[in-house]
């Protein structure tokens, strides 16, 4: 029953973010001047997301249905979608204000349920997917050992000739993340991971302040992506 | 005043040193134009990409019209945006940069630009490149464990080009 009633609701979901694709396809011209980003860090952000109550998180996660795709615990249920699970909560609150300002356009669907969410349901379902340990390998995942440490190299040195600061300078050695909103990527699905370096690199997404991820992306060749996806993918806690 | 002449002898070394030191710098303010950031604006960092100046799409080199240059970096951690910058050599350059998160340093060598990036603050200098090539751009004030990975390209190109 509950899950005729899910698969009812994904149905609906997604039919009505077909139809707002179209819209923010001609919006997405006249964002050309605007900034990256609408959030900022101020204090009063930072203490809003503080503030988050997890709890509450998890029944406004609930309602949306976020389990479809992110999986109860936040783990994602597919490989194509991305696992939440100790996600810094600054990371989640401003990829739903993304979402909801335009700022990121990847996802039509994940726009049309962070439209109606006020900044404080952020907070709280940010603050819910926080509170879970980072997720293991993927399940079905299986992970090419010698492709994972090919990026080591990257990961730990970068490379100065293509400005490449190392990945572990700002994602951490363990792949969790760092201040303000730099998020995590230890157990992330390689195939979200893929497709998101790929969208940076093709400059589909668009929402990193200053272009810093896409710079990144742009001088990376696909086969290094892959091997950082099976890298990041391993690195559990 | 019974001074012991070794510890004399002492006292004008150190003087010695410390007389050296002051003159080194008076030189290179005096003479060769480095001086500490003068300019005091301030600016909210945690906004800075939501301001216009250091909007994005306002970053890098624009031309005045007495034919001098306006610069316009960001710092974050860890590189300096946009990541290359071409001037033409022989012009006066004024270069604007502010920080978006910690302390950031900008240094680039065979010019008279040494700026500390305080946030909260927008560094300026006036400078002109006098050599032709490409330079390094470096972060010189230690930022987090991505430091010695921080630097810009900077490309002094023939005039007329």
């Amino acid at each position: 029953m509950n899950r005729s009633i899910t698969l009812v609701g994904v149905a609906a979901l997604i039919a009505m973010s077909t139809s707002s694709f179209a819209n923010e396809h001609g919006a997405s011209k006249a964002r050309a001047d605007a900034p990256s980003t609408e959030v900022a860090w101020t204090p009063e952000t930072l203490a809003l997301i503080r503030s988050g109550n997890a709890q509450k998180g998890s029944q406004l996660a609930n309602e949306q249905m976020c389990a479809s795709c992110h999986g109860h615990a936040g783990i994602a249920q597919s490989n194509n979608w991305p696992s939440l699970a100790g996600q810094r909560a600054e990371y989640t609150y401003k990829m739903l204000q993304d979402y909801k300002n335009g700022s990121r356009n990847t996802y039509p669907l994940m726009t049309v349920l962070a439209k109606p969410m006020s900044d404080q349901d952020m907070a709280d379902i940010a603050a819910f997917y926080a509170s879970f340990k980072l997720p293991p390998v993927p399940v079905g995942t299986v992970i090419d050992k010698a492709l994972a440490d090919k990026a080591e190299l990257l990961v730990m040195k970068g490379d100065g000739n293509r400005l490449l600061a190392p990945c572990m300078s700002c994602h951490g050695y363990k792949g969790e993340g760092n201040v303000v909103d730099v998020p995590a990527m230890a157990g992330q699905t390689p195939e979200y991971f893929i497709r998101t370096m790929q969208d940076y690199k093709t400059g589909k997404r668009s929402n990193d302040v200053y272009s810093r991820m896409r710079l990144m992306a742009h001088s990376l060749s696909d086969q290094e992506i892959i091997e950082l996806a099976n890298y990041y993918a391993n690195l559990t806690q | 005043m019974h001074v012991d002449p070794l510890e004399k002898r002492w006292l004008y070394v150190v003087g010695g040193i410390v007389a050296f030191t002051i003159a080194v710098q008076v030189y290179y303010a005096a003479a060769k134009g480095i001086h500490p950031p003068s300019n005091v604006q301030t600016i909210d960092s945690a906004k800075l990409h939501l301001s216009k100046e250091f909007a994005e799409n306002n970053l890098g080199v624009h031309k005045n019209t007495d034919g001098s240059l306006d610069v316009t970096m960001v710092a974050a951690r860890y590189g300096f945006y946009p990541q290359e910058i071409e001037v033409p050599i022989d012009t006066p350059v004024r270069l604007r940069i502010a920080s978006l998160d910690v302390l950031h340093g900008l240094l680039v060598p065979y010019s008279n630009l040494n700026l500390m990036v305080v946030p909260g603050y927008i560094s300026e200098a006036n400078t002109t490149f006098t050599k032709l090539g490409e330079f390094p751009m470096i972060c010189n004030e230690y930022c987090g464990i991505g430091h010695d990975y921080m630097y810009a390209r900077v490309r002094v190109v023939p005039k007329n080009n």
